[in-house]
């Protein structure tokens, strides 16, 4: 029991991390109606500049991380201004080949900026370990899980019960009708890669301390976080969001109790063939198409 | 006059191709500045281009998206080493083995395509070669793990060839996948899959049996991944887990946009400009291998945005610039004559 615990509240730990790269796609995907793929390399990107200013000037950690939020609407707002505002007309595929070709640019450029070597980020409560019911979660964790569920509520209530929510919501449903209606969709479009990069920079800040920080620092989250997406279905916000925790939880019970080789490989199968009887996933609804 | 009709025969053009392609190795004999080294990067640009014929037909003339060609194309290599050099097959039946299974998987997930339509195409096929890369990793006995596994040249019919005769194989092989190819788009299964793309709903009216021809693209795109998967790993004889990552998958999106989508030629020249040309030209340049792949996905991003045939049009293009500039001059003359 107390290993079933333990596995649950890491895994909750890891869910969180998928659950923001997640939103952080289908917030970009609702209002501009692409998926993004670039998300992950975007939030290494801010991951590294996070780790630059830590490891190089010596300020404290949470001020590195503003710096690394700073960074990650920059280039959120840079992306929207320079490639994604002028790609109205280019289909949906195309759009998505340009996110492709964003992840490119950006592994490109990084080693550039900050080498080729990893680097290491410590985490953000270095030292302490909570016990519960015999299961033991560093207080890092639990705060990377309590954190990652306020962050999300927040953004909910926002989207909800403000003006500005509203006008994201009437962007999501209908762009052009919104437009129609005085919505100034284009700057809602804009907020939404730079939220969609601050996410980003969270959820590479919570993964760093597990492993290095590298050019594939996010290729396991930014995947998993894009099945979330399907698995949950792109026309809710929330479905993502339970599909990355339901991820994150299956992921490591398959791993644990069926096999920690295969565990992964057979998750991802059963969540394709899951996806051929229920093709826009679990909250999803059937687009009528009209010919 | 019987000549020219001759010359114009596509065929004939796609077999000039591979004659002047395969005269490498002896140019490389002759002359001092054809380095020898250039018949691996030239060999392995055109196995690259195999692959990317196949991921064309998708993307190109069916519209589907898929980003699963590293995976497949890395365990045919797989495959085919394991089967050569663990127990001993011959190279044509291993060869045999390792396109069919690939192209078995290929066409489930042409099957899985049929629900997951449009966007979340990519994501499935994003899901099915990490499946696969993972197995690399994972199956020791099959991959030998992260060490890599290495293979030989190919030899068959009591002929063990070295290789500058594996570099004509590469060679036979690409221009018979050409031809097939161009044989395939311009019939029906071409105007099929042309429909398809246009709408899928009327093609369907017009009685275009959408589950065949999507099942069929898929095949021939997962057999040319997993043949050229098999030339490379004969070719350049040894497979890391982490040659078949996405990374690569990308690369070949990149060569078929670059290129020119729906185009044979286009897609070969897009795997010169991602293989050959940095390779042989801009190696010297410091921190070259990060500058190119930053360049091909600014490259990207600006063809689709700017140039969407890619830059196999650009010989339309020139040809336009150059009858407007040629026929104002010959206007220019008129205005003098009168």
């Amino acid at each position: 029991m107390s290993i079933f615990l333990q596995i649950l509240l890491r895994s909750l730990e890891t869910g969180s991390v998928y659950a923001l790269a997640s939103l952080g796609i289908i917030i970009v995907y609702r209002t501009s109606n692409i998926t993004n793929f670039s998300q992950g390399v975007v939030s290494m990107f801010s991951t590294f500049v996070v780790t630059a200013l830590f490891i190089n000037t010596g300020m404290p950690l949470w001020l590195a991380i503003l710096g690394g939020v700073a960074s990650a609407i920059t280039i959120g707002i840079l992306i929207d201004l320079v490639v994604i505002r002028h790609t109205k007309k280019v289909s949906p595929v195309a759009k998505q080949i340009i996110t492709l070709g964003l992840i490119m640019v950006i592994l490109g450029v990084t080693p550039l900026f900050f080498g080729v070597d990893p680097l290491t980020l410590p985490r953000l409560i270095n030292a302490g370990d909570l016990k519960i019911l015999g299961a033991n979660i560093s207080y890092n964790g639990l705060f990377n899980i309590v954190f990652g569920l306020v962050l999300m509520f927040v953004l909910f209530y926002v989207l909800q019960n403000t003006k500005w929510g509203l006008a994201v919501r009437t962007t999501a449903s209908n762009e052009y009708t919104a437009r129609l209606m005085g919505v100034p969709t284009k700057t809602v479009t804009m907020f939404a890669w730079a939220i969609a990069g601050v996410l980003g920079v969270f959820s590479g800040v919570m993964v760093a301390p597990m492993t290095s920080v590298s050019l594939n620092l996010m290729d396991q989250v930014q995947i998993n976080a894009l099945i979330a997406c399907v698995l949950g279905g792109f026309q809710t916000f929330y479905g993502p969001i339970f599909a990355a925790y339901l991820i994150g939880i299956s992921a490591n019970l398959l791993s644990y109790y069926v096999s920690s080789v295969w565990g992964g490989q057979i998750l991802y199968i059963v969540i394709l063939a899951f996806l051929i009887f229920r093709p826009h996933g679990l909250f999803g609804k059937k687009i009528v198409k009209k010919v | 006059m019987k000549k020219i009709n001759f010359l114009k025969n596509p065929y004939v053009q796609f077999i000039l191709f591979g004659l002047v392609l395969a005269t490498l190795p002896i140019m490389a004999q002759t002359f001092p500045f054809v380095k020898s080294g250039y018949i691996i990067t030239i060999g392995g640009t055109l196995i690259y281009a195999i692959a990317a014929l196949g991921l064309n037909l998708l993307l190109g003339y069916s519209g589907l998206i898929s980003l699963g060609t590293a995976g497949f194309m890395g365990l045919a290599a797989y495959i085919s080493a394991y089967l050569t050099v663990d127990l001993g097959w011959p190279f044509l039946a291993s060869m045999a083995v390792a396109v069919i299974i690939p192209t078995i998987i290929g066409i489930l997930v042409g099957l899985v395509s049929l629900k997951i339509e449009g966007m979340y195409l990519a994501i499935a096929t994003l899901a099915v070669s990490e499946v696969i890369r993972k197995t690399f990793e994972e199956f020791d006995t099959f991959t030998n793990g992260f060490s890599g596994k290495a293979a030989k040249f190919p030899s068959f019919f009591n002929i063990s060839l070295d290789r500058a005769s594996t570099y004509y194989l590469i060679v036979i092989v690409m221009v018979l996948v050409m031809i097939l190819m161009y044989n395939m788009v311009n019939g029906q299964l071409g105007r099929a899959l042309n429909a398809m793309r246009g709408s899928e709903a009327a093609s369907q009216a017009m009685g275009v049996n959408l589950l065949k021809y999507r099942l069929i693209a898929f095949a021939f795109a997962t057999a040319f991944a997993a043949l050229s998967g098999v030339l490379y790993v004969h070719f350049v004889r040894y497979s890391y887990p982490s040659i078949w990552s996405l990374k690569l998958s990308l690369d070949f999106l990149a060569m078929i946009i670059i290129g020119g989508l729906r185009s044979i030629y286009g897609t070969i020249i897009g795997a010169f400009i991602i293989f050959a040309v940095p390779d042989i030209f801009l190696k010297q340049i410091p921190y070259f291998n990060q500058l190119s792949y930053m360049f091909n996905g600014i490259l990207i991003i600006l063809v689709i945005m700017f140039y969407p045939n890619g830059i196999v049009n650009l010989r339309y293009d020139i040809k336009k610039w150059w009858n407007k500039i040629f026929s104002r001059k010959g206007k220019l003359n008129n205005d003098v004559g009168k």
